[in-house]
């Protein structure tokens, strides 16, 4: 995923976590994600994407999902996961950035 | 002699899996296919369940017994603890992203509209709580 950021792609991460959780994820994978704090989950709300009690506490969650953006604004790619154990694979990621009209 | 080479071969494939699956997790490949781990403790299970009908001795049986235990515990997480419901989402390929302003890690705001005609985005959204 750092390839794309070299790619001058902005990648924006959302979750539910405060922000200082994220500042310690963002050096621990030494990634190029501007990591975003939607707290109370309202954006992954309005995107219809919320999994709720879906955490392992019983806490409200994002499903998680990966959208491709163009720079436009228009959804080109979009997967939804239908299990907590599927993560972006970065090559599809890639193969989507890659197809987008310049 | 009575070999227990089948019921050795057995526990090796249902501890391989769960090794191997966890020390592939960075592998995309891997990870994203966790229905690998059930297909190894089934074929385990069936080994197992050979051995025991050539010889009903208690390794057997233990294998047999470990083998369809970790099928019944995996199968359960993967089809039932791990799945995700399906959500109303309004994003639709071809349709534009609705606009949000949400603080990145440093508190300062960031809106998806800042990036329009600039670049493109891509969007991640994840469980939290690492």
């Amino acid at each position: 995923m750092t390839e794309l950021g070299d790619r001058g792609v902005q990648i924006l991460a959302i979750s539910p976590d405060p922000n200082e959780k994220s500042q310690e994820l963002a050096q621990k994978l030494r990634a190029r994600y501007r990591f975003l704090a939607d707290q109370d989950l309202a954006v992954t709300r309005r995107y219809g994407l919320l999994h709720a009690h879906g955490g392992h506490k019983g806490q409200d969650v994002a499903r998680p999902t990966t959208v491709v953006l163009d720079r436009h604004g228009i959804v080109r790619w979009l997967q939804l996961a239908d299990s907590i154990q599927i993560r972006p694979d970065p090559t599809d990621v890639a193969r989507a950035v890659g197809q987008l009209p310049q | 002699m009575i070999r227990y080479w089948p019921a050795l071969l057995s526990v090796l494939l249902s501890l391989g899996a769960i090794a191997g699956y966890y020390a592939f997790l960075r592998v995309p490949a891997i990870r994203n296919h966790p229905g690998l781990y059930l297909v190894a403790f089934a074929i385990a299970a069936v080994i197992a369940g050979a051995a025991t009908w050539h010889a009903a001795r208690w390794p057997n049986f233990v294998t047999l017994g470990l083998s369809v235990v970790l099928l019944i515990l995996g199968g359960y997480f993967n089809f039932v603890l791990a799945r995700v419901p399906a959500t109303p989402t309004v994003l639709r390929v071809g349709e534009p992203a609705p606009d949000f302003t949400l603080p990145d890690a440093s508190g300062a705001p960031v809106s998806l509209a800042s990036f329009r005609e600039r670049t493109p985005v891509v969007l991640v959204f994840y469980r939290g709580y690492w």
